[in-house]
């Protein structure tokens, strides 16, 4: 590299000849796609030049896997609310266009699958009608911002912030000077006493954190996952909530316009640009930005530990319930949408997603409570299996990822079923997170129990390759959030369940009162965790 | 389940972990392709070794590394259907680098089977009977080499195609059961590529002074004209190939072998269609 480089001084003809999106960028926005689409559609498939299908992520378009001219689609939902007319929506485009297939995602979207590029327009405009969109669900966008998924309905919320959030989200989206970020970029905002949004991962997290009364936040930068895992940092700064969005800008700004951050993708996140700075001199950056001090604050402290809304509990409004129902593996096919949506409908609710590829029903009058949990269930999503149903997750994977490694939603369903016949009850609530690639979709460096695809440096009989998991163990959210290790690496996907078993087994019989998995993992070693996992019976000293 | 306490004991190998490939990637992503090569034979020494087709990017990275360590190790993939012009390198990388190149053959059953089965020509045949055919000439035979190493250290670069964009200069390779994979080139163009070749005497492989832009088996490889896309010298004949697999070897990012297990195998990924 000439010595100027290593100088640091960073040009944009530095940066397009180092980054190849950058200069793919600088060539045709990823949001300009849209207009050649009639001609990508006129041309085929496989005469469209590959960086136009790069762009299309600007749409919330991926390959699906064989790259064989099947799509993915990211459909945004803003604090993950969905009326019934636009689950509706969603779930006729999954059964007309997508072999009914359709997911809930960590970040509170919906993805379908098998869309082909000669029906994009159609079922963009049809999203449009719909009042959905995609734009920006993939890409360096601002992607979907998340929420509390019981914003505006839960009687611990801290203060209204739905319609902030709303507010936010319409400034980004489609909005060219944020379009063409270093990165992708991901912020949540919520005013949800347990946190339920994980601050602790996103590029920004505005944190409730109201002040004599008066709403406002408190504020975390810098988190995430992927291939360098971190947790964001407190900003050291409060703001009223009218300040919000103008603030949540000047943070994308300060990144954005920073050219250090434009020269490796491997560097482009926030929060490499917050661990550079330190969080003091990066809030300094910040508010020269914004041209003012911002008051100080702190964000309040996280709930023990991670928590979902699923159950059922009365809203703040007076004769309504929400019910948070599980989804077994985030799946949620096109032709369930639209029954869901026809039920909710019923009593002009709303669908919710969360976090952990769940839903909830909002606004449910009390004397239907009980047929809605019923008819619920009818359609596949009984509430009793909220405790390890709902609290696992897996990514996308196979069939469609181009990424992974190894079996994902498959394999969760496989070691699910294994514990629950194990463990009944005892195992509700553990949190199972299962990537099939280091991009971390399902946050395996958070879960009590992380698994991420590989394969074994041993060959099957015949000679095929064997799939396998390393297991991320002591990570998690709230007030002990930490970063998990890899600590048993390359078990066998054919016997991962029975580890995992092992590992949960003990930590049944061995915990000290009161002690939480992540407690009980980071008190062991790494030796005596791989022992566990080997073996049927060793006692741990307590 | 006793055979699963052998299974997960921990390496004896020098593999990194995800979290450490994680810090160490950001750290070295600023560094030079001499000062990541030269870590990667500092760390794991005869343990490492560079993979290389003898095309531009390799030939950089063979030159790197062996005026830090002379005793570098390289190896390469005889798939059987070479071009002469690829032998030729061969043998002037040998006399002018004085390293043996360690080549790695196919298994010549399943070349058998193979061949009586589907005719020599079957690559011509079908996308499924092609993808056959690099699986057992190229993709098996690079395994076999990666299972003997902790390291091996690529000419990947990330202007190749646009899946690499985001590739990092220290990676773990998950589709060969966990050793790392190092990209010293993963920053630089094409043209530095070149620059640094003539600089540096490398020599180059006979077929780029012939038009081609991607060098791979003698009869799936033709010259392209000065502004055709390089996919166009590349199984050309194809219609309904994967996206991808048609450029710049995809096997070395991993690419090649998810879709080939999707296209040849998609019942191994199905089991999801019967849940819900």
């Amino acid at each position: 590299m000439p010595a100027a480089e290593s100088q640091g001084e960073i040009t944009w003809d530095l940066i397009r000849k180092r980054n190849f999106v950058e200069r793919l960028k600088h060539e045709k926005g990823g949001l300009e796609v849209i207009r050649d689409l009639p001609a990508m559609i006129e041309a085929g498939y496989e005469a469209v030049p590959e960086e136009d299908f790069v762009r299309m992520q600007w749409y919330g378009l991926y390959h699906d896997k064989p790259k064989l001219g099947y799509f993915m689609m990211r459909v945004k939902i803003p604090g993950g609310v969905l009326s019934p007319a636009k689950l509706r929506t969603i779930g006729g485009i999954s059964q007309r266009f997508g072999r009914g297939h359709g997911e809930l995602t960590t970040r509170q979207n919906i993805q379908l699958h098998w869309l082909e590029l000669a029906r994009l327009p159609e079922i963009l405009s049809i999203l449009a009608g719909g009042g959905l969109s995609t734009t920006g669900a993939c890409g360096d966008n601002v992607r979907n911002i998340t929420g509390c998924p019981v914003a505006g309905i839960d009687r611990e919320e801290l203060f209204e912030v739905q319609g902030l959030l709303e507010e936010a989200s319409d400034f980004f989206v489609r909005n060219r000077e944020y379009s063409d970020l270093p990165r992708k970029h991901k912020i949540t905002i919520a005013a949800c006493p347990h946190q339920c949004n994980a601050p602790e991962i996103h590029c920004i997290a505005l944190v409730g954190a109201p002040r004599d009364g008066e709403p406002g936040f408190a504020v975390r930068v810098g988190g995430g996952l992927a291939s360098w895992p971190r947790l964001a940092d407190d900003l050291g700064v409060w703001l009223p909530a009218e300040e919000a969005v103008e603030v949540l800008r000047a943070i994308v700004d300060v990144w954005r316009e920073d050219l250090k951050y434009r020269l490796s993708r491997a560097k482009a996140r926030l929060k490499f640009m917050v661990h550079d700075l330190g969080p003091e001199a990066f809030r300094a950056r910040v508010e020269e930005r914004l041209g003012r001090r911002l008051a100080d604050g702190a964000v309040p402290p996280a709930p023990e530990e991670e928590h979902d809304h699923t159950g059922i509990h009365p809203q703040k409004q007076d004769g309504l319930f929400y019910a948070g129902f599980p989804v077994h593996l985030g799946l949620m096919n096109g032709e369930t949408m639209l029954r869901l949506a026809d039920l909710a409908e019923t009593w002009n609710g709303e669908i919710r997603i969360t976090r952990r590829q769940n839903f909830i029903l909002a606004h449910i009058p009390e004397e239907r409570a009980d047929e809605v949990v019923r008819k619920v269930e009818e359609l596949g999503f009984p509430l009793r299996d909220a405790g390890l149903r709902g609290a696992s997750i897996a990514c996308t994977g196979d069939p469609f990822c181009n990424y992974t490694v190894a079996e994902t939603k498959g394999k969760l369903h496989e070691i699910v079923e294994h514990l629950e016949r194990t463990f009944g009850g005892a195992a509700a609530g553990l949190r199972l997170n299962l990537d099939g690639c280091p991009h971390a979709c399902a946050h395996h460096w958070i879960g009590d129990i992380g698994l991420q695809g590989t394969t074994l440096r041993e060959r099957g009989p015949a000679g095929e390759r064997l799939h396998g998991y390393d297991l991320f163990l002591r990570g998690g959210l709230g007030r002990e959030a930490a970063i998990g290790r890899p600590v048993l690496k390359r078990v066998p996907g054919t016997e991962v369940h029975l580890v995992i078993e092992r590992l949960f087994r003990a930590y049944l019989e061995e915990r000290r009162e009161d002690e939480r998995i992540q407690q009980f993992f980071s008190r062991l070693g790494d030796e005596e965790l791989v022992a566990l996992g080997s073996r049927e019976a060793v006692s741990v000293q307590a | 389940m006793l055979e699963s306490a052998t299974a997960i004991q921990i390496e004896q190998r020098d593999l990194l972990d995800e979290f450490e490939a994680g810090q160490l990637a950001v750290e070295l992503d600023s560094g030079t392709p001499q000062e990541v090569i030269a870590w990667a034979l500092e760390r794991w020494g005869s343990q490492a070794a560079i993979c290389s087709s003898f095309q531009a990017e390799s030939m950089a990275i063979l030159d790197m590394a062996w005026r830090i360590d002379p005793k570098v190790r390289v190896f390469t993939v005889d798939t059987g259907r070479l071009p002469q012009e690829t032998y030729d390198v061969m043998e002037e990388v040998r006399r002018r680098y004085g390293v043996e190149v360690e080549v790695h053959f196919p298994d010549a059953r399943q070349v058998e089977t193979m061949v009586r089965r589907f005719g020599p020509n079957l690559f011509q045949k079908s996308v499924e009977a092609r993808l056959l055919c690099c699986n057992v000439r190229k993709v098996e035979p690079i395994r076999g080499a990666l299972e003997g190493l902790d390291a091996w250290i690529t000419g990947l670069r990330r202007d190749q195609w646009a899946s690499r964009a985001n590739i990092r200069k220290i990676e773990i390779d998950h589709d060969h059961g966990g050793l790392a994979k190092i990209n010293p080139l993963a920053d630089w163009t094409l043209e530095e590529v070149k620059e640094y070749n003539a600089a540096h005497g490398v020599p180059e492989h006979p077929l780029y002074a012939k038009g081609f832009t991607s060098i791979g088996c003698a009869p799936c490889t033709r010259a392209t004209q000065p502004g055709e896309d390089p996919r166009a010298g590349r199984w050309w004949w194809e219609k309904n190939a994967p996206k991808e697999c048609g450029i710049h070897c995809p096997i070395e990012t991993g690419a090649f072998e998810h879709e080939l297990d999707a296209l040849l195998h998609p019942q191994a990924s199905s089991s999801l269609r019967t849940v819900r």
